[in-house]
């Protein structure tokens, strides 16, 4: 269900006005990208029902479904493909629960157009990234303490012998420790590589996807072995566990 | 605002801790009332005790009489004068029933304070609420023309464009802007509406030409969308309205009901009339997306939208048929909405009072 890597991206726009779908359309096309748009949440799910793609640009209030229902739609069904949020409301409160129904990225209108290409960029770019880190058999599966980790398949067994279902969010996080094990990861680093730049207010959400993860994966959450904090600095991910 | 708020709290703490005082003086009163009336009734039965014992020591009931007056003396035996216990339970109930009515009538007082108090304060945080809820819906519609707008501005800024190119910016920058005046139209005369400050003639309105007008004038629109419009009135109806509010209510309708065919490639949109008891109806029925069944008394609402099908190139403001309810009530006829369901097309049912035969 993720997203193939496409020669031209595929983009999807769901905007139900049309001059703004129009003119987002119109400069996707002409920055590459290969662009379908519809008008409300019913056709968005239908299409991604057939049809695939690398990003969906989904405005939230739409006729029919609105884009946060379509949005924790496409995550119950297992579809992780990234989401980024266009929306009249801009307030913080409508930030997280767009980030929480399984969105990538917010972006409130009236938006600048540079703004916009670079935050379409920076999502397509964390997800090669991460399809790339997990391309081939020895960087798809993680292993550690007991657990494993399937990076294509956003699923995990932890060492008690339960099945875990990851959110991207864990899966990258996941990820980009994985890459540096026993290194020091800052929050920011974190934040940057898995959320892109400003979209959240504070760090304290890369804190709370840790907790997730001790919870998953370490035998006693409250004394971590593998996923360490370094006090004030950021985390440090430990393949062995440490004693 | 604020500061007369807290007056206000601060009033009607006020009274609730004077009904409570109230209550409490009342009742107290008509406990020592009691009190009083007991202790009465103490000291003439010690006048008993003491009659019976001058009795007994050979006085004579006569003396005894005069001595005491309160106290009856029958034979050998002195009791309390009947006169002397009536007065003295009239007494009570009379001491009682003043508290009663007195404390009945300034806890009514009271609450009728209280109640006059907690219902301007509901209303006022009503009307505080509805300024910024009205506020936020009319922001929130103003940032979608101002993205597109923007969106088309920084585009003609940043590529390279053909003649033709800029050519169609610029016209979705012009139909963007209409569609914000527009707005800003349709909010201030939303405005006046609700706060009632509009003066509607009445007067005798021949129903059949004014829609004619108003068809004739769409018909463009409606042949560029795709819809068939047409309307079957009988002529020479009149009903009593403002020509303008009701050229007004029949465009908005019109162009809601092309909105509504556009999306699903074309269909028709028909207007009958009919005179019934004392006032003429003219039915809008459309072939266009509809809408679910609950939703008919949903859509008068301010900046609600509903648009099932989406991608018509007409954009709604969310007030005219807000607009149009309005205007009905003033005109003192009425708007209703019908739909079997999404897809199944919709039927708007308009009511204007009659004009009498004699006017017309």
């Amino acid at each position: 269900m993720n997203a193939a890597v496409q020669p031209a991206a595929a983009v999807l726009v769901v905007e139900d006005d049309p001059h703004l779908s129009a003119g987002v359309v119109e400069n996707l096309r002409a920055e590459g990208y290969s662009v379908h748009a519809v008008g409300d949440g019913q056709q968005a799910l239908q299409w991604l029902a057939r049809e695939q793609c690398a990003l969906i640009v989904l405005d939230v209030m739409l006729p029919i479904v609105d884009g946060f229902a379509v949005c924790r739609t496409l995550r119950e069904q297992g579809d992780n493909t990234p989401v980024l949020f266009l929306t009249a409301r801009g307030d913080p409160a409508d930030r997280v629960r767009g980030l929480e129904a399984g969105g990538d990225d917010y972006l409130a209108k009236p938006f600048h157009l540079q703004e916009f290409l670079l935050r379409v960029r920076a999502i397509l770019r964390r997800w090669d990234w991460y399809r790339s880190a997990s391309a081939t058999p020895a960087s798809a599966v993680l292993r550690f303490g007991g657990n494993e980790v399937d990076f294509r398949a956003f699923r995990a067994q932890s060492w008690n012998g339960v099945e875990q279902e990851l959110t991207e969010k864990e899966a990258m996080i996941l990820k980009v420790l994985a890459e540096r094990p026993g290194e020091i990861v800052s929050r920011e680093d974190l934040l940057e590589r898995v959320w892109g730049y400003d979209v959240f207010p504070s760090t304290r959400t890369v804190d709370n996807f840790i907790l997730r993860l001790r919870k998953r994966f370490e035998r006693d959450p409250a004394n971590p072995r593998h996923f360490l904090t370094v006090w004030g600095v950021g985390y440090r991910f430990m393949i062995e566990g440490q004693e | 605002m604020k500061s007369a708020r807290v007056f206000q709290l601060t009033a009607l703490a006020m009274v609730a801790v004077s009904a409570v005082m109230v209550a409490y003086w009342m009742y107290a009163l008509r406990s020592g009332a009691i009190e009083r009336n007991q202790a009465a009734r103490v000291l003439y039965s010690e006048q008993v005790a003491a009659a019976q014992a001058l009795l007994a020591a050979g006085v004579s009931a006569e003396r005894v009489h005069t001595t005491l007056p309160g106290i009856l003396v029958k034979g050998e035996e002195a009791s309390l004068a009947p006169e002397v216990d009536r007065t003295l339970a009239a007494e009570e109930r009379r001491r009682i029933n003043q508290f009663a009515w007195e404390g009945a009538f300034f806890l009514l007082a009271l609450g009728i304070c209280i109640t006059v108090i907690a219902r301007a304060l509901r209303a006022e945080a009503m009307v505080l609420h509805e300024q910024d809820n009205f506020l936020a819906l009319v922001s929130h519609q103003f940032k979608t023309p101002l993205a597109s707008l923007q969106l088309s501005l920084e585009t003609m800024a940043l590529r390279p464009l053909s003649p033709e190119q800029s050519g169609a910016l610029i016209e979705r920058m012009l139909a963007d802007l209409a569609r914000m005046e527009a707005m800003v139209t349709q909010i201030l005369e939303s405005v006046r509406l609700e706060r009632g400050r509009v003066d509607l003639r009445r007067e005798p309105v021949e129903v059949a030409g004014a829609v004619a007008r108003v068809v004739a004038s769409l018909e463009d629109r409606a042949k560029k969308e795709r819809v068939s419009i047409s309307a079957d009135l009988p002529r020479g109806v009149y009903v009593l309205a403002d020509p303008l509010a009701l050229d007004v209510v029949m465009r908005n309708l019109l162009e809601n009901a092309i909105s509504a065919v556009a999306p699903v490639g074309g269909g028709t949109v028909k207007v009958e009339g009919r005179r019934m008891d004392g006032e003429v109806e003219v039915i809008v029925r459309d072939s266009g997306v509809g809408f679910r069944p609950g939703d008919g008394g949903r859509m008068f609402e301010k900046f609600t939208r509903l648009h099932p099908g989406g991608g018509s190139s007409y954009f709604g403001t969310g007030l005219g048929l807000f607009i149009v309810r309005r205007l009905m009530q003033l005109a003192g006829g009425r708007v209703s909405a019908h739909s079997d369901g999404v897809g199944q097309g919709a039927q708007f049912v308009l009511a204007w009072p009659a004009a009498p035969a004699e006017a017309a």
